[in-house]
């Protein structure tokens, strides 16, 4: 599903490379977790699977598509395709918990009837069932985070990709959280989830990638985040 | 595409940067009223210069009793030989095309024509007092100088009015109006283009969230940018709306006046229309290129 080929990429201005030599496969239906210090490359990981940047050298396949060959044209089909949640959720604060996830369909010009009938599902597979004309200022950490997975996986992407998504959000909710993702994940979307949160994955039990200073230190299938941290 | 969706996009970046808008609207009211305007001076020249082509003649004044020109003092007035001597000269000029006498009686006809509204000037002036003339038209109106000199000399010639003369002094200032209008046109077709891009600018920054969730959910290149463009497009098309009344005021109180002066209509309607589509075009085409080049830079994708 994402297929990482020998990888390096160093932003401009830098002389230190940000992801150096990075080798990397994960097959569909999977649960990754990308661990590691600030600046160790887990956003740029991120980036570079969105082709918002692109490597200095080495190949990288996305859903079968080899993205150096992906014309700027085709991107936004790929980016159909890879759900994204944040760790500041990137809400629009003047549109409701419905509005902010129909938005997502609406712009990739998904007709009106479709929008109606998968809204209302992705809103209370995510559990926010009842609260869909919320404003987002309405709603606590945990439930803005919600309706940002809902609009991340309301097309039903193949992809997720979550950076740091309990990173402002207390250790209680984030369980529910995690819950979410896994249940994303069990409908066989491959999940890639960057974090700093050791207890989150050590109960998770999933495969966990190590960066540090842009290289891969640790590559574990039903990992724990390390005893360093 | 969902129009509505668009559309309601578009209003709201609108009302957010009214003052810009505002701004755009005005500068390409003005600088396509300008264009407008140095396009009808355009096309008001060449007509007339078609009109006039065939009618300019060189009028040849012959003296008359007590004539104030210098030329004619002491005698008195043209005298039988001196008007045989001069037409058989005229006739023998190899540039002269036609020559016909307009005796005092005729010149007095067209005087009151021309002058029917003055009955003051009317009643003061009698037959007796027109002068006599020739009236030769040339093969080419370029070639006046020769005819002028060799006329002006002759005995019996009074003076000598050459309308080519006259009527280049009034294409003169016609042509300098419209390099005028087409100079400032200009400088405010930059003007507006700035501030197309300053407009789009702030309106992607003012829309960074929404363009920025659009663009992570795979919306195409197009749906992004076109709600910008279109604003261009809006505040173009109500820019363009306001010049083709300004032109349309231009051309009834200032060409169709003018022309009043000139005996005929040269600045047609269709035109008028024909000038107000063009700019109407251009104008929105100026903003939509600003907005995709600004945008290039402003919103990436």
């Amino acid at each position: 599903m994402i297929h990482f080929d020998n990888v390096t990429k160093v932003y401009a201005n830098q002389n230190r490379p940000a992801l150096d030599h990075v080798s990397v496969d994960v097959d569909k239906g999977e649960f990754v977790f990308l661990v590691g210090p600030s600046g160790s490359g887990k956003s740029t990981f991120l980036r570079l699977v969105l082709k918002e940047e692109r490597p200095n050298s080495g190949a990288i396949h996305v859903a079968g598509k080899d993205l150096a060959r992906l014309s700027n044209f085709k991107v936004p089909h790929l980016r159909r395709r890879i759900g994204c949640v944040f760790q500041d959720f990137r809400l629009l604060p003047n549109k409701n918990v419905y509005e902010n996830v129909a938005f997502a369909l609406e712009v990739i010009g998904k007709p009106r009837r479709f929008i109606r009938k998968v809204v209302p599902e992705v809103v209370e597979l995510v559990g926010l069932e009842g609260k869909a004309h919320r404003m987002p200022d309405e709603l606590s950490g945990g439930e803005q985070q919600r309706v940002a997975m809902a609009r991340a996986f309301v097309n039903r992407p193949m992809i997720l990709l979550a950076d740091e998504p309990t990173g402002n959000i207390d250790p209680a909710t984030s369980i529910g959280i995690m819950k979410v993702l896994d249940r994303i994940n069990r409908t066989g979307t491959t999940v890639v989830m960057a974090t700093h949160d050791a207890a989150i994955v050590d109960s998770m039990r999933k495969r966990v990638v190590e960066l540090e200073d842009g290289k891969i230190v640790r590559d574990q299938s039903r990992g724990v985040y390390g005893q360093a941290y | 595409m969902r129009a509505n969706f668009i559309f309601s996009e578009v209003w709201i970046g609108l009302r957010r940067n009214l003052t810009m808008t505002i701004a755009v609207i005005v500068t390409v009211a003005i600088g396509m009223a300008l264009l407008g305007i140095g396009l009808m001076v355009n096309s008001q020249i060449s007509g007339m210069k078609d009109y006039w082509a065939d009618k300019v003649e060189v009028s040849v004044f012959l003296c008359k009793k007590n004539d104030p020109f210098p030329k004619c003092k002491g005698s008195g007035g043209v005298n039988e030989e001196e008007q045989t001597a001069l037409r058989a000269l005229i006739e023998g000029m190899p540039q002269v095309e036609q020559v016909e006498f307009e005796d005092a009686a005729k010149a007095y006809e067209n005087f009151k024509v021309q002058y029917a509204s003055n009955t003051v000037l009317l009643s003061a002036i009698q037959v007796d007092d027109m002068p006599e003339s020739f009236r030769v038209k040339l093969k080419d109106p370029e070639t006046y100088g020769a005819v002028i000199e060799q006329l002006e000399g002759a005995a019996g010639v009074s003076n000598v009015v050459n309308q080519k003369k006259l009527l280049e002094n009034f294409f003169g200032l016609m042509e300098k109006i419209r390099g005028f209008a087409l100079v400032i046109a200009g400088f405010l077709v930059i003007a507006a283009t700035l501030l197309i891009g300053n407009t789009v600018r702030l309106s992607a920054y003012n829309r960074r969230r929404e363009t920025g969730i659009m663009r992570l959910v795979g919306a195409s290149n197009l749906y992004i940018q076109l709600p910008f463009v279109m604003e261009g497009v809006i505040a173009g098309l109500i820019g363009g709306v306001l010049a083709a009344v300004l032109l349309i005021v231009t051309k009834v109180f200032l060409f169709d006046g003018v022309q009043g002066y000139l005996g005929n209509s040269q600045l047609t309607w269709e035109t008028v229309a024909s000038v107000i589509s063009l700019t109407m075009v251009f104008g929105v085409l100026i903003c939509v290129l600003a907005s995709f080049v600004t945008l290039r830079r402003y919103l990436r994708v």
